[in-house]
């Protein structure tokens, strides 16, 4: 069965304008991503995890290496993959349900009320009742829900999440992941996950991937094996604990040379 | 009486009514204070003889004539910078490479005291309605390229990212995202070019001017009639007021 993603030598390099030179963020990374799956990936700021998930999502190109969905070539962005982003990215001019459309509009959806199919999204994450809203009425839990929404609006088969509740704090990040694994789990989506909280990253992720920086490698990768759905509780057991601590290990070794 | 409100709140006025009683009482000192002799009336006038001035030019034409030409030239010419000055805007806000040429110049235009180009416009156009357009519209075009420019700059880049991942295409990505995002910047612009839109019809038309409220504002100052110079002046004044009304309404509804 061909994985659902596959990472091959993949190297991104970007190239400093004011000192010239490049600066290889990526260097030359090998994943398999099996078809509904939930892969954490964390490490440090800087360790090109984002560059990753960008490369995936087709919006930046690979200096070398190459990214393959379903066995096809990724050479751009596609209707089969949807991104979160950290900072949440909403049009602030347009309301709760029309940012949910969004997606749908510039994917030219057709054969559907594109209003009622955002509004059951809405509803999906929770907002109901706030579809009139702006997002500067909202709090950020909120605005996140609502990128959630839009990019499952567009039913993608990748779901990728770029540190989508990095911008949030501590409790609400809790909570939120618990929401996105409840949704999650009504379908079950290929996700990619991007964070730096260890604790986020095994609660979650059905296989964790540990990056290091300088460049951007995978030190290793980790299998989580917690049963499904997960509470909050379970990250006081013996196999989450001893998850974290070799993550930490895998981290410590990288971070000190950072 | 309703629960818990505080009885200063049934004795304070309003903040209209505040606005009104301080305009009431301006009013007030300006008609009595030359009438008990504290100022002389010939370098202020009173409101009650502007007011007799205000329907004397009213009811001769006059004022119809005038405010009709300095109209004309206002709408023209600022109508005329909104149709060049806010593509011109996208346009540089999107290619750098433009800007980089065209930057200079503009930066140095919009560094010009406006009115220090008119003799340059009376050469070209002549004393009649050209000039006084064209001053207008330079005016007017350089702060609405320059904020239109800018706010097309400051777009943030995470929404036209945002807009590619979901597979907008270049011209999606403009119609979507950017315009949408600078129109606040635009409709800033907008706002500065009409106040300088205003300054530059009428003090071009008390430069070089056959007719319009410049040009009568002149004459009457000249003469001394303070009375209906002050008519001319209030007029302008009303008209600037509701033309900055009505932008900044335009502003709140897009931002």
């Amino acid at each position: 069965m061909t994985p659902h993603i596959q990472i091959q030598g993949l190297t991104i390099a970007y190239e400093k304008p004011r000192e010239g030179g490049t600066f290889v963020a990526v260097a030359d990374l090998e994943l398999d991503v099996p078809r509904g799956t939930f892969v954490t990936i964390v490490g440090p700021s800087g360790c090109g995890k984002s560059s990753v998930l960008l490369a995936v999502a087709g919006l930046t190109a690979p200096s070398a290496g190459r990214v393959l969905v379903d066995g096809r070539v990724v050479t751009g962005p596609g209707r089969d993959r949807a991104m979160v982003f950290q900072e949440f990215a909403l049009m602030p001019w347009r309301t709760v349900v029309e940012n949910v459309r969004f997606g749908l509009e510039l994917q030219r959806w057709r054969g559907e009320d594109l209003t009622s199919r955002a509004h059951r999204y809405v509803e999906l994450v929770g907002l109901h009742g706030f579809e009139h809203y702006r997002p500067h009425q909202l709090s950020g839990g909120m605005r996140q829900r609502v990128g959630i929404a839009r990019a499952l609006a567009v039913d993608p088969e990748i779901l990728l999440l770029d540190e989508p509740f990095g911008a949030l704090d501590a409790q609400t990040r809790e909570a939120m992941g618990d929401e996105l694994l409840r949704i999650w789990e009504r379908n079950r989506k290929t996700a990619l996950f991007v964070t730096h909280s260890i604790d986020e990253a095994i609660f979650l992720g059905d296989t964790v991937v540990v990056m290091s920086k300088g460049p951007g490698r995978i030190v290793d990768t980790i299998a989580v094996d917690l049963p499904r759905p997960r509470a909050i509780e379970v990250m006081d057991t013996e196999p989450f604990v001893e998850c974290r601590r070799r993550i930490r290990a895998g981290l410590a070794g990288e971070t000190s040379r950072a | 009486m309703a629960q818990g409100f505080s009885p200063a709140y049934e004795v304070l006025p309003g903040r209209a009514t505040v606005g009104v009683a301080a305009v009431a009482l301006f009013l007030a000192v300006w008609e009595l204070a030359p009438r008990l002799g504290i100022v002389d009336p010939f370098f202020t006038s009173l409101p009650s003889r502007v007011l007799l001035a205000g329907v004397e030019v009213a009811s001769a034409g006059t004022l119809a004539h005038d405010a009709a030409v300095s109209l004309t030239e206002f709408v023209t010419g600022f109508a005329l910078a909104l149709a060049v000055a806010v593509p011109l805007g996208l346009l540089l806000g999107a290619f750098p490479i433009l800007r980089d040429l065209i930057d200079p110049p503009v930066m140095a235009l919009y560094a010009t005291p406006q009115l220090a180009l008119l003799p340059i416009f009376v050469l070209w156009l002549g004393i009649g309605m050209g000039s006084k357009i064209a001053v207008v519209f330079l005016g007017a075009a350089i702060p609405i390229v320059v904020n239109t420019m800018a706010g097309v700059r400051q777009v943030d880049r995470a929404l036209v990212l945002a807009a590619r991942s979901f597979c907008a295409t270049r011209r999606d990505v403009f119609v979507r995202v950017i315009l949408p995002a600078s129109l606040p910047a635009v409709m800033i612009g907008i706002r500065l070019g009409v106040s300088r839109a205003i300054l530059g019809v009428v003090v071009a038309e008390m430069y070089v001017s056959q007719d319009g409220i410049g040009n009568q504002i002149m004459r009457l100052g000249s003469a001394f009639r303070v009375d209906r110079l002050l008519v001319y002046v209030l007029l302008v004044s009303a008209f600037g007021l509701a033309m900055t009304t009505l932008v900044r309404k335009m502003e709140e509804r897009v931002a």
